[in-house]
């Protein structure tokens, strides 16, 4: 029994690449659930996909100029991820359309200016590549810069806490402090796209920003508090990226959607079964009783 | 009524909302350790008033002059911009008070929540310390959100309508709180409506009508209302027929 166990939970980590990329979705699994955590807290629950598009043309030319260097399409993913973000907030702002509305237009426009560019350069096998990653090709340059990234997030996020909880629950009050809730808010979006481009490289650019929302939509099935739902998040992300792994190894499927589709397990089953708002407490619901009344 | 070393000062203040004048010419002080009720009918500027005086709506002329420490002032606005459904408990939102002058990173020491304990037995919350914000009522929130401001040790506090929505017992103990701060010398700023909530709670009376504000008793306020024959400029404020 415990060599089946063994066998199939322990071993398959004593090959290198499943060792590296086991590190990479740990480090992944750290940072990316507390970015969804406050994405769904304030209702920008999609920004996450809008943004995961966006960083796509960067990638796509980063890979045209160095080849499949993690460096440079990382650095091409944040700079077209930002550059959208800028001028989505700009074109709202000046137009006063909905940043929702422009945020749509530009990453619709991201995401064919990316698959243009990576086919007039590449094959399609390049495509799928960067639309849906290649955890088990993580080599060691790659696992440094995601685990550099993820800690930058984490450190980073860690020091604007404060003020990002102050501005998801009462913008008014941080202002009331002179502090511009828009520097807090850009200070975000910009860990969201760093968040992304560490993980494209491991889910793919479309598969990364499961690996942030998923958990933490999960986990509003299962805590009331700040710090309950980033730990029930961060724990389904460690789950889902070590049994997604090791589904891939064992099954020979592809390793970012079985990472997201056990994630994706997790929701449906905390959306049935979880202690808050869940379909088993809605059915079990009843009101309690008042109680005798006081005797006077 | 003038007070050279008020903390809170308006000079020549013109404010506008997009390119509307809505005040100009204002100039008077706020007597630190005194409740000021502001008051006038819909539309004469009560609110751009108030964030005129956060500093959140830029002068078009004149200035705010205002030596309270940016950490030391707090607002409670009338349309409330907290997020209800934000998974945080009535401690945690009181505790937030001591943010803006404990610092970003620091944790909390014993101290802050001893005083925040304080705090919330203060204001009759203690078992709710643990209550989600979703689910308050009215008053009660009110209650936190003033626990909130008690925490920061606010010392120019700007109310806009606080006893809307609010039951009768929050309100009385509202009343008391408010009053308790400004004789430790907060300078509070209380929108109202009410003229008996006025009667109670105010030491001074800033009336507002037709652009511009006067500065004037509480007395002032209520005896035109008692004698049932209202001045022309307290009946427009107050929001009578006006003259013209």
């Amino acid at each position: 029994m415990l060599t089946l166990l063994h066998e199939w939970l322990i071993a398959p980590f004593d090959y290198g690449f499943m060792k590296r990329a086991l590190i990479a979705s740990f480090a992944l699994s750290l940072a990316a659930p507390p970015m969804g955590v406050f994405l769904v807290l304030r209702g920008m629950s999609l920004i996450g996909d809008a943004m995961a598009h966006a960083i796509l043309p960067g990638v796509a030319l980063g890979f045209l100029l160095a080849g499949f260097s993690l460096p440079m399409m990382s650095l091409g993913g944040i700079l077209s991820g930002l550059l959208v973000a800028v001028l989505a907030g700009s074109v709202s702002q000046m137009s006063g359309q909905r940043e929702d509305a422009a945020m749509a237009s530009f990453f619709l426009i991201s995401l064919a200016a990316g698959v243009m560019i990576i086919s007039l350069g590449g094959s399609s096998v390049d495509l799928t590549h960067v639309l849906f990653g290649s955890i088990l090709a993580v080599n060691t340059t790659s696992l440094l810069l995601i685990a550099a990234i993820s800690s930058l997030i984490v450190i980073t996020l860690a020091v604007i806490f404060r003020a990002l909880v102050v501005e998801c629950l009462d913008p008014l009050f941080l202002r009331g402090q002179g502090v511009r809730g828009s520097l807090v808010h850009g200070v975000f979006l910009g860990l969201v796209v760093l968040n992304l481009t560490a993980g494209f490289q491991t889910l793919g650019t479309l598969m990364a920003v499961g690996l942030m929302m998923l958990p933490a939509t999960a986990a509003r099935f299962w805590s009331k508090r700040l710090e309950g739902l980033i730990a029930v998040a961060i724990g389904i992300a460690l789950v889902a990226s070590t049994g997604g792994l090791l589904l891939s190894y064992h099954f020979n499927m592809p390793s970012g959607p079985a990472i997201i589709l056990l994630a994706g397990v997790g929701y449906v089953f905390s959306a049935l079964f979880g202690s808050q708002h869940s379909l088993r407490r809605r059915l079990r619901r009843r009101a309690a009783p008042l109680g005798a009344p006081e005797p006077h | 009524m003038a007070d050279a070393n008020a903390r809170l000062r308006l000079c020549d203040l013109q404010l506008a909302q997009g390119s509307r004048t809505v005040l100009e010419h204002i100039s008077g002080e706020f007597r630190d350790g005194a409740i000021t009720a502001l008051i006038g009918a819909n539309g004469t500027g009560k609110s751009t008033l108030i964030q005129g005086i956060m500093g959140m709506l830029k002068p078009i002329a004149g200035r705010v002059e205002c030596s309270v420490p940016k950490e030391r002032r707090a607002w409670l606005p009338q349309q409330l911009a907290l997020d209800l459904t934000f998974p945080m408990s009535v401690e945690e939102l009181v505790m937030t008070g001591s943010w803006p002058s404990h610092g970003a990173l620091k944790g909390y020491c014993a101290a802050h929540y001893r005083k925040g304990r304080e705090i919330m037995a203060r204001l009759g919350i203690s078992h709710l310390a643990h209550r989600p914000l979703g689910e308050l009522s009215g008053g009660q929130r009110q209650r936190a959100l003033i626990g909130r401001t008690l925490m920061q040790e606010a010392e120019l506090l700007l109310l806009d309508e606080p006893f809307a929505n609010v039951d009768a017992e929050t309100v009385e103990v509202l009343m008391r709180v408010l009053r308790d701060m400004a004789s430790e010398g907060a300078t509070i700023i209380v929108v109202l409506h009410d003229m008996e909530q006025l009667a109670r709670l105010a030491d001074e009376t800033v009336v507002l009508a037709s652009g511009h504000a006067r500065w004037v008793s509480v007395e002032s306020v209520l005896q035109p209302l008692r004698s049932a024959a209202p001045a022309s400029f307290l009946s427009q404020a107050i929001g009578g027929v006006s003259p013209c």
